[in-house]
């Protein structure tokens, strides 16, 4: 479970600048634990482990903050940090691990817990009662009395009070549907100042903002600060942070990967420190790539249900015997062309072939029964019945299929034998192929989906991150397994979050951006860290060419 | 095989658990009455065991099982098909006229009727169908709707204008009886019972078997049960869950349209509009609950429900109002769901545990080291 | 995880929904049993013991309308007799076979005569009956009966009707009258026949506005009190001023309609007169009665005296089996011109129809 760390402290780029001030950032947050005063630290997370039912959420968390720093926690989506953060605001409980506040190890039940010892947290959506005014949202469930009474005029005054010293302009006596949303995030600060919070957690809370707002927002936080609270602000926009932080910890796969100094480090190799890198080397033997086009998308464009296109004229080949890695910051298409691919959306211009044949108007089943094999991204919704058993998983996407049918009947006989053939080949560590597959490990869920996928010898094979959350072992074992079959003609599209997968396992790699592709990028040249910077559009790659 | 096992003995366990929880609520109401439980429940089985009563309980099982059935079919997939009722009685009012109108020879004129039966329902069932698919109208909205509008179709129906008649029993409307060559003859399985059990019993054993075999062993089967345990999942797997959704509707109306075959072939070879029994739709889904949307579960859960229906009836001979027996139904009902649920989350957990116990790696520090201190 | 859980909650809701669907539909029906001999303490020997069984339709004792009468003729019959009684009732939505399984309870119980009340019980008595030669049994409303045991007990509820329809087209200013029909079936339909006719015998160009509650299969209309009000209190604005309701627990929504209007109304059955609140009283004319509780009395006591008749008994005015209320005194002016149809009918000068 700790390699992650053992890893990126292995990471090439910190070995140049970024690691000195890097490593100097974990010593100055030890050394002031130790010597100084223990109220210096406002928050202290030490070990904290936190698993759902088949997986781990986060695992041997250590953050220190310090009192009157606003600390941010980044990583990428599905790192684990609001997990975290639900962990330190009393949402649930570790498993493992401690929390210490001021000094002092607490441990909550509720967030009523957390609130009493002065933790506060504003969530990415408002919690605001649009037709009560100011006043009355800060006071619910917090309302102060008189003999039984509402004290307004109390309240009134006390919310004057935080408004003024910590710059928020706040007029209590607004209703909050005539506010915008800067000022019912102020609402939501003042909210949680109200009943006495000095530390205050921010979920992703310039999501909704525009810039300027991001900016007044960033007034407040220093604001604060001064006056001595401590605010953790999560996010995954590395500007911001760098503007706002006095610290970063970056999380990665559940865990924390290092705590940074912002003055020095760029924005470039925080996105490293995010991604990460992994053993052993994802790479790619001679070519096979053959003149064949087995997937062609040509122009595709896909609208969400708001009217946006998620995907934006998108045109790509993937040959047979050749894998395309498709690079880009979670959320920027990626899914929604999968799903078009796969049938599951549907496209509102531009061509699919497979082999030749437009399959723009195949159902899923068609595409799956003609060789498109898919490793979803979401394995829990898209990929497996969690309740199910294991053989039945194994029927799962290719219900009309050998060896799973025979005819209209099930062959159970057949499908329960090539489950067992699956759980030897990808090492599925289970006890048997009738336990339901939620009782098995996201890796191991993971390695009995990518063996389904790769059976019967498809030709086409969507993979959304096929390596996410498994072993070291398994993931050498499924990037072997993808070699092999491109070596017999497969066609792979490849998505992954690992950059370092993508360069090593991809033949043609492009960069997804907003919902178009952006750029091409040789995996032979490309560094990681050119490929993240050109994903998060944060600078262009050279080798690259807008399609 | 021991897995599967040992899930139906934790399931046959809570199912147990959850009706001695009932008998223990009826008895505590019963003890503050002033009623002895052990009088009362002795009552009620002396009774529900005589053979008269047996026949009326097999009987009153036959079409409960049947509604269940089509409830089942539905739940199995998430589908809520409330409209069972609606269902069952507009099918059994238009195959009850049309068996009286036709004419065909024995043997095929109660085959079309049935399939006329099954054509209704499954018609009536496919409107909630198009509305879900096409518009999204929630299933459970439409077919309640549905039920209204299948009384009211009915009524108009029945008019003696239309297909209606006056009966013999100069104060009820029926449809034209269907003569001696529609009929379904009883069978003779209880001796001194005084009356036949209806012959369509042996449908309601072939539908249950279908069941059976068609969501376990076939595509279709397996397909429905993926749509119901995920339908994002079995999306991907390229289910197409709008055309699962429309055949599922069309077997379980179909399913529904038999409910009323048993009576209206075997008893009173006409529909009447006022002694028509109604309201089995909603008997089903509470007995497709009970038994756990299983073929066989569901029929002990109709014979219970038949049994207590039937036993309650002693009750009021002796005082008690047997009233009392729809408290314990109802309650057998939600402590059955909550002990379901219970033992499914249990039972996931625990093989959680198992598989983890089985694969653990050697255990790390951390794990060893207690972590949690409190304030 | 998430989808299975909420899917898991829906079927506990659901599980809810049906617990509530299964309880409101069986929530009405009440048991009342009477201890044995209740009317015949201090009675002296002459009185013959009678074990009387009683199967109400849906409802039961209590029901305030049908079974509440026929309960009342059960009394009747315990103040002269020694009566022991059994009174069961039926439940909503249940087969005809558990009708059957109530009657047979009862027979074998010893019972005997048993009264099944109201029609729905014609089919089970059909099957049950031949098995207990020795049994007598009486049914309300149904007369279709042709076995040596049992005595059909009918009403001649158009009579009645007719009467009232005298009385309201007396009454009548606006020359428009109303009828509000329970549950549309043929017996309810008689009862506006005879209504119409007895209108239009006064004054054919009164109007009569006819409406139904609801429709067969849909027996609501028996006990919807609001729909009823409402109703009324459209035919009341539609000119009518006086209104008369076959409609059982209904009737009680016209009677508020009629107080609030200043308009008047008939009753039905019983003397609703009599059971009406102090502010609905002086607007009821007068009601159409309907002797189920004589015809019980009298079946009890006839049978105690061996005179039991197969076939059907007919209550009609000549028999004194139906009539109309006469306590509200409003009735007063017209009760000569009613009684004068009334001897019409009786010496069958005039015939009342059926069907409307």
């Amino acid at each position: 479970m700790l390699p992650g760390l053992v890893f990126t402290e292995s990471l090439p780029p910190l070995s140049d600048p970024a690691a000195a001030p890097g490593a100097c950032a974990i010593a100055v947050a030890t050394h002031s634990a130790e010597t100084e005063l223990p109220t210096a630290v406002a928050v202290e997370l030490h070990g904290i482990t936190k698993r759902f039912p088949g997986v781990v959420a986060n695992h041997d968390i250590d953050i220190t903050v310090q009192r009157g720093h606003v600390h941010a926690i980044v990583g990428e989506n599905g790192a684990g940090k609001s997990t975290l953060m639900k962990t330190l605001y009393g949402m649930h409980k570790p498993d493992e691990g401690t929390i210490t506040v001021n000094g002092k190890p607490v441990s909550f039940s509720s967030p009523a817990d957390a609130i009493a010892v002065g933790i506060g947290m504003v969530h990415q959506h408002f919690m605001l009662a649009d037709n009560l005014t100011v006043l009355e949202n800060i006071v619910l469930g917090a309302e102060p009395t008189r003999g039984g009474v509402l004290d307004g005029r109390a309240a009134r005054r006390k919310i004057r009070e935080i408004s003024d010293s910590y710059g928020l302009g706040i007029d209590p006596d607004v209703l909050v549907e005539e506010l915008g949303v800067g000022d019912r995030q102020r609402v939501e600060i003042c909210k949680v100042l109200f009943r006495g919070a000095r530390i205050l957690i921010l979920d992703e809370p310039t999501a909704v903002l525009v810039p300027q707002e991001v900016d007044e927002l960033f007034g407040n936080l220093r604001e604060l600060k001064s006056e001595g609270l401590t605010v953790l602000f999560i996010s995954h926009k590395l500007d911001e942070v760098l503007s706002v932080a006095d610290e970063i910890t970056v999380i990665r796969r559940g865990t924390t990967v290092q705590t940074v100094d912002p003055k020095s480090v760029t924005a470039r190799q925080l996105a490293q420190l995010m991604v990460g890198s992994e053993l052993p080397i994802p790479e790619l033997r001679e070519s096979t790539v053959t003149e064949t086009a087995e997937l062609v998308v040509e122009n595709l464009t896909v609208r969400s249900t708001g009217g946006r296109a998620v995907v934006d004229d998108v045109s790509l080949v993937i040959h047979q015997g050749e894998i395309v890695g498709l690079a880009g910051v979670e959320g920027n298409g990626q899914a929604e062309l999968v799903e078009a691919i796969m049938g599951m959306l549907p496209i509102e211009s531009g061509r699919i072939t497979l082999g030749g044949t437009d399959i723009g108007g195949w159902h899923t089943r068609e595409r799956r029964e003609n060789g498109v094999g898919y490793i979803p991204e979401d394995r829990q919704r898209h990929g497996l019945l969690l309740e199910a058993p294991l053989w039945e998983n194994r029927i799962l996407g290719h219900q009309t299929e050998r060896p799973n049918v025979r005819g209209f009947w099930i062959d159970r006989g057949a499908a329960k034998k090539d489950t067992r053939r699956i759980v030897d080949e990808f090492d599925v560590r289970t006890p048997g192929i009738t336990v339901p597959a939620a009782s098995l490990s996201g890796g191991n869920q993971q390695k009995l989906i990518v063996g389904r996928e790769m059976s019967g010898t498809p030709k086409v094979l969507i993979a959304s991150h096929p390596t996410r959350g498994v072993d070291v072992g398994a993931q050498a074992a499924i990037w072997e397994h993808l070699r092999n079959a491109r070596a017999a003609g497969l066609a792979v599209l490849l998505i992954s979050a690992d950059l370092d997968e993508l360069i090593g396992m991809s033949d043609t790699l492009k960069v997804i951006l907003r919902g178009r592709l952006v750029s091409e990028v040789d995996p032979r040249n490309v560094t990681s860290e050119e490929l993240g910077a050109a994903m998060t559009g944060a600078g262009p790659v050279s080798s690259g060419e807008a399609s | 095989m021991r897995e599967r096992l040992s899930r139906l003995l934790l399931n046959v366990f809570a199912a147990v658990i959850a009706a001695a929880f009932a008998a223990g609520i009826t008895s505590i109401i019963l003890a503050v009455r002033g009623d002895s439980p052990t009088f009362v429940i002795s009552q009620m089985w002396t009774y529900g065991t005589t053979p008269s009563s047996e026949l009326t309980i097999l009987n009153s099982a036959t079409v409960y099982y049947l509604s269940a059935i089509a409830v089942a079919i539905g739940f199995r997939m998430n589908l809520f098909n409330i409209g069972v009722d609606g269902q069952y009685r507009l099918a059994a009012m238009l195959a009850a006229a049309f068996g009286g109108a036709v004419s065909l020879p024995n043997g095929v004129r109660q085959v079309a009727i049935i399939l006329v039966a099954m054509l209704v329902g499954a018609s009536w069932a496919g409107l909630v169908a198009l509305l879900k698919v096409t518009r999204g109208v929630s299933e459970v909205i439409s077919t309640i709707m549905l039920n209204f509008i299948a009384t009211g179709l009915i009524a108009y129906l029945m008019r003696p204008s239309i297909l209606g008649r006056r009966s013999a029993v100069a104060n009820d409307v029926t449809t034209t009886p269907i003569p001696k060559s529609g009929q379904v003859g009883g069978l003779d399985l209880i001796p001194k019972a005084g009356g036949k059990v209806y012959g369509l019993i042996v449908l309601a054993v072939i539908v249950g078997v279908l069941f059976h075999v068609v969501v376990n062993r076939t595509r279709f089967g397996f397909d429905l049960r993926a749509t119901g345990q995920s339908a994002s999942a079995a999306a991907a797997s390229g289910v197409n869950v709008k055309k699962m959704i429309v055949a599922t509707l069309l077997l379980s109306g179909a399913c529904a349209g038999l409910v009323g075959m048993p009576a209206l072939l075997g008893d009173s070879h006409a529909y009447s509009s006022i002694t028509f029994q109604t309201g089995l739709g909603f008997t089903g889904i509470a007995i497709a609950l009970l038994g756990r949307n299983n073929p066989v579960g569901i029929a002990f859960a109709a014979i219970l429900w038949a049994f207590l229906d039937q036993s309650a009836q002693i009750l009021d001979l002796n005082g008690i109002p047997k009233e009392i027996v729809q408290i314990t139904q109802g309650v057998v009902v939600l402590s059955v769901v909550v002990a379901y649920e219970l033992v499914r989350r249990w039972a996931l957990a625990h093989q959680q545990r198992v598989v983890g116990g089985a694969l653990a790696p050697p255990s790390d520090p951390a794990a060893a080291t207690p972590a949690q201190v409190t304030a | 995880m998430m989808n299975l859980r909420s899917k898991r909650t829906r079927i506990a809701v659901a599980g809810l929904a049906v617990l509530a669907m299964t309880l409101s539909a069986c929530s009405s029906s009440k048991n009342n049993s009477s201890g044995g001999g209740g009317g015949g303490t201090g009675s002296t020997p002459a009185k013959k013991t009678v074990k009387v069984g009683l199967a109400y339709d849906v409802g039961g004792r209590g029901d305030k309308s049908f079974n509440d009468l026929a309960a009342a003729g059960l009394e009747k019959a315990k103040a002269d007799l020694n009566i022991q009684t059994k009174e069961l009732s039926a439940v909503q939505g249940e087969s005809d076979q558990q009708k059957a399984d109530r009657l047979t309870l009862l027979a074998t119980a010893g019972y005997n005569p048993i009264v099944a009340i109201g029609f729905a019980y014609a089919g089970s008595l059909a099957k049950v009956a031949p098995k207990f030669p020795n049994i007598h049994f009486g049914i309300i409303d149904d007369n279709s009966s042709k076995l040596p045991n049992v005595e059909g007990l009918v009403f001649a509820e158009n009579e009645s009707s007719f009467l009232v329809g005298v009385a309201a087209a007396q009454a009548t200013k606006k020359k428009n009258v109303g009828f509000i029909g329970g549950v549309q079936t043929p017996l309810i339909q008689k009862f506006q026949a005879g209504y119409a006719a007895g209108v239009k015998a006064v004054d054919p160009s009164i109007k009569v506005q006819v409406a139904y509650i609801s429709q067969a299969p849909d027996f609501s209309g028996f006990n919807d009190p609001a729909k009823a009000k409402v109703i009324a209190e459209g035919m009341y604005d539609g000119g009518a001023d006086v209104v008369y309701h076959a409609a059982g627990g209904s009737g009680s929504g016209l009677f508020q309609a009629a107080a609030a209007k200043k308009a008047l109304a008939i009753g039905v059955d019983s003397d609703q007169y009599q059971t009406a609140t102090a502010d609905q009283k002086p607007y009821i004319l007068t009601s159409a009665l309907k002797g189920v509780d004589t015809a019980v009395d009298n079946f009890i006591k006839d049978d105690a005296a061996g005179k039991f008749k197969a076939g059907s008994v007919r209550f009609d005015l000549k028999a004194g089996g139906v009539g109309y209320a006469t306590s509200n005194p409003i009735i007063d002016p017209y009760k000569a011109k009613i009684e004068d149809f009334k001897a019409k009918i009786i010496a069958g000068t005039i015939t009342v129809p059926t069907t409307p």
